[in-house]
C-alpha cells in the first residue's frame, strides 16, 4: 500500500507541474501580452508599462515561470490587479462555500441514489420491469438537462413560485439554518444529474450481484433480503460508485460555477467569471490552476480508496 | 428428415455491395432508437434550415408593440423586452448548437483517430510524449478548460469551437489509442504482417476500419456534449455574445425577467433538451447496430 501510494503520489506531482506549466503558457500566447489585452483601449505608453512591470511581464520567461512555480509552492497567490486585494483573503471566503456545496452535493447524491438503484435493481431482478424502466427513464432524462436551465425552472417554481427558498441575499455563517435554505436549490440542481448517474451505476452493480451464485447461496441459508443485500450486493457496489464519484468530481466542479452565478453564491465560481470579465488574469490563472489541482487530489484519494476497498487492484 | 445441410455462403460479386449498403441503410432506419432520434432531430434541423423562410419575425428585429408577450400563434414562444420573437432567436440559436456540435465532433475525431493511432500503433517516445500531454489535459475538469481558454482566446463562435475542441480532443486520443493497442496484438494484424504489409497498409486497412465504430458512438456523444458546453459558456456571458443569439445567451437574457416573462428562458431550453435527448438516442442506436453484442 505505501508503495503504491509513493507511486501514486509522483504521478500527480507530474500531472501538477504539468498543470502549471500549461496554465502558465497557455496564458503567454495571448496576442499582445496578458497587460495590454488587460487594459484594452484604456491604458497606453507608460501607464500600460506600468502595468507590465506589475506584472513582471518583461522578465526573461524562464524566471517568469519559475517565479510563479516558486510562489505557488510557498502558497504566495499575490494579489489581484484590478482591485489589489490579496487573493488568498478572496479564496479564504470563496473556497469554504464552494466545497461545501460540493461537499453536500456529493453526500445528499449518495444517500439518494443507493437506495434507489438498488430498488431498481430489485425490481428489475424479480421482473417489475415497468418500475426499473420507469426509474432508468427518468434518470437518462435529468442527466441530459442542461444543469443551467433545470436550476432556473426549479428557481422559478420553489424560489419565486413557492418562496421556500431564497433566491438571493447574503450568507450570513452565524445563521447555519439561512446558509443551508440558500445552498440548498444549488445543491438539489447539482445532485439532480450526480443521482442519475449513480443511481444508474448502483442498480447495474447491485443487479450484476443479485445473479452470482453466492447470492443465492445465501438467500437458500435463509437469510433475509435485506440482509443478502447489505452483506453482499451493496458491499460490491461500493467500488463503482466511489469511482464515478470521484470521476464526476470534475463535472461537479464545472457545475458550481454554474449555480453559483445563477443563485448569485459568492464561491470560487463567480470569482472566476468576475476574473475573467476583468480580464485580471493573475486571478483567473491561480483559479484555472486551483480547479485542476482539486480535481487532480480528488482522483488521488479515489485510486486510493478504491485500492482499500479492493486490494486486488494493481495499478 | 430435416435439411441439415448449412445455409448457402452469400458469394460476394460487386453488385451485392450496394445491396449491401442498401440493406444497413434500411437496419439503420429501421432501429427504434435511430427512429426516436431522427423524429426529434429531422424537424429542429429542417425548422432551422428554413427558418429564413417561415412567416416569422427575424431574429434580431425588435418591435416595441409587442414587448413580453406570452406564446400565442403569432408569437409560439413570447417576446422578450425588446418585443424580438423568442422561436426565431431559438431557430437561430439551435443553428449555432449544430455548427459548433458538428465542428467539434468533426475536429475531436479527425485529431483523435490521427494521434491515437500514432500513439498506440508506434508506442515508444511518440506515445509517451502524446499521453503525457493528454492526460495534462485531462487533469482539468472539461468546462473549466473551456472556460480558461475562452478566457485567453475570447469571445465568440470560433473560439468556443476551438476551446471546446482542445477539451475534447485528449479524450479521443485515449479511446483511439486503447483501440489500437488491443488491435495490434491480433491475430489477422499478423497476419498482415507476414505478407510484407507496410505499416501505412496496416494502420489504413486493418486498423483504423476496425476502429470508426467507438469512434462514431464518441463523436455523437460529444456532439452533445458540446452543444451543452456552448450554451453553458454562452449562459456565463463568455461564448457566443449578444445579439447574435444562441440558445445560452436566450436564457441568460431572460434570467433577469424570470418572474415576468419564464417563456424567455425556459422554452428554448426545452429545445437544447431535444436535442439532447435525439443526440443520446441517435448514438445509443448507432452503438447498438454497430455492435450486435451490447443488445
Amino acid at each position: 500500500m505505501a508503495e503504491y501510494t509513493a507511486k501514486k503520489l509522483a504521478q500527480m506531482l507530474i500531472t501538477v507541474i504539468g498543470v502549471i506549466t500549461l496554465v502558465f503558457f497557455t496564458l503567454r500566447l495571448i496576442p499582445g501580452d496578458a497587460a495590454s489585452a488587460m487594459a484594452g483601449d484604456t491604458l497606453s505608453g507608460e501607464a500600460l508599462q506600468v502595468l507590465r512591470d506589475q506584472m513582471g511581464l518583461d522578465e526573461p520567461l524562464l524566471s517568469q515561470y519559475l517565479g510563479f512555480l516558486r510562489d505557488l509552492a510557498m502558497i504566495d497567490l499575490g494579489e489581484t490587479i484590478t482591485t489589489r486585494i490579496p487573493i488568498a483573503d478572496l479564496l479564504w471566503r470563496a473556497l469554504p462555500i464552494t466545497l461545501s456545496i460540493a461537499m453536500a452535493t456529493i453526500v445528499l447524491s449518495i444517500v439518494i441514489s443507493i437506495p434507489l438503484g438498488t430498488l431498481a435493481a430489485f425490481m428489475a431482478h424479480k421482473g417489475r420491469n415497468w418500475l426499473d424502466n420507469g426509474l432508468t427513464g427518468a434518470a437518462m432524462l435529468i442527466d441530459l438537462m442542461p444543469p443551467f436551465w433545470t436550476a432556473l425552472v426549479l428557481l422559478l417554481i420553489f424560489s419565486l413560485g413557492l418562496g421556500w427558498f431564497p433566491a438571493s441575499g447574503q450568507l450570513d455563517w452565524s445563521n447555519p439554518g439561512s446558509v443551508a435554505l440558500r445552498l440548498a436549490l444549488p445543491v438539489i440542481v447539482l445532485s439532480l444529474s450526480q443521482v442519475a448517474t449513480l443511481a444508474r451505476i448502483t442498480r447495474t452493480a447491485v443487479l450484476e450481484v443479485l445473479n452470482e451464485d453466492y447470492v443465492r447461496t445465501a438467500r437458500s441459508m435463509g437469510w433475509s433480503e435485506l440482509r443478502v443485500l447489505f452483506r453482499h450486493a451493496l458491499k460490491n457496489a461500493a467500488l463503482p460508485i466511489a469511482t464515478v464519484v470521484g470521476l464526476s468530481f470534475g463535472n461537479l466542479l464545472g457545475g458550481t460555477v454554474i449555480v453559483e452565478f445563477i443563485f448569485t453564491i459568492p464561491g470560487v465560481g463567480n470569482l472566476l467569471i468576475a476574473g475573467i470579465n476583468s480580464r485580471d488574469y493573475q486571478l483567473v490563472q491561480t483559479l484555472i490552476v486551483l480547479y485542476a489541482l482539486l480535481f487532480v487530489v480528488i482522483n488521488f484519494a479515489t485510486d486510493l480508496i478504491y485500492k482499500t476497498l479492493d486490494p486486488r487492484v494493481q495499478f | 428428415m430435416a435439411d441439415l445441410s448449412l445455409p448457402a455462403t452469400p458469394t460476394r460479386k460487386p453488385g451485392l455491395l450496394a445491396a449491401g449498403s442498401a440493406i444497413a441503410r434500411h437496419r439503420f432506419l429501421s432501429h427504434p432508437k435511430v427512429r426516436l432520434a431522427l423524429v426529434l432531430l429531422v424537424p429542429i434541423i429542417l425548422l432551422t434550415i428554413f427558418a429564413p423562410i417561415l412567416p416569422i419575425q427575424k431574429p434580431l428585429e425588435t418591435n416595441l408593440r409587442a414587448m413580453m408577450q406570452f406564446p400565442s400563434i403569432e408569437h409560439v414562444f413570447g417576446t422578450d423586452k425588446m418585443g424580438r420573437d423568442i422561436f426565431s432567436r431559438t431557430l437561430a440559436g439551435v443553428q449555432v448548437s449544430l455548427l459548433v456540435g458538428f465542428s467539434v465532433a468533426g475536429i475531436a475525431l479527425v485529431f483523435g483517430m490521427v494521434l491515437g493511432t500514432l500513439a498506440g500503433f508506434y508506442g515508444g517516445l511518440i506515445d509517451r510524449a502524446i499521453m503525457t500531454v493528454v492526460d495534462i489535459f485531462l487533469a482539468f475538469p472539461s468546462l473549466l478548460l473551456a472556460i480558461g481558454l475562452v478566457s485567453v482566446m475570447g469571445t465568440g463562435m470560433v473560439p468556443v469551437i476551438l476551446a471546446i475542441s482542445l477539451a475534447d480532443v485528449p479524450r479521443f486520443i485515449r479511446l483511439q489509442r486503447s483501440q489500437v493497442l488491443s488491435l495490434r496484438s491480433r491475430a489477422f494484424i499478423d497476419a498482415a504482417r507476414t505478407v510484407d504489409a507496410s505499416q501505412f497498409w496496416l494502420m489504413s486497412r486493418h486498423i483504423v476500419p476496425n476502429t470508426l465504430a467507438a469512434m462514431l458512438v464518441a463523436a455523437s456523444i460529444a456532439a452533445a456534449n458540446a452543444i451543452l458546453v456552448e450554451a453553458s459558456l454562452s449562459f456565463l456571458g463568455l461564448g457566443i455574445m449578444p445579439p447574435q443569439p444562441s440558445l445560452g445567451n436566450i436564457v441568460r437574457d431572460g434570467q433577469t425577467y424570470l418572474e415576468q416573462a419564464w417563456w424567455i428562458s425556459t422554452l428554448p431550453g426545452v429545445v437544447i433538451l431535444l436535442i439532447a435527448i435525439g443526440l443520446h438516442f441517435l448514438s445509443d442506436g448507432v452503438r447498438e447496430l454497430l455492435d450486435p453484442r451490447s443488445r
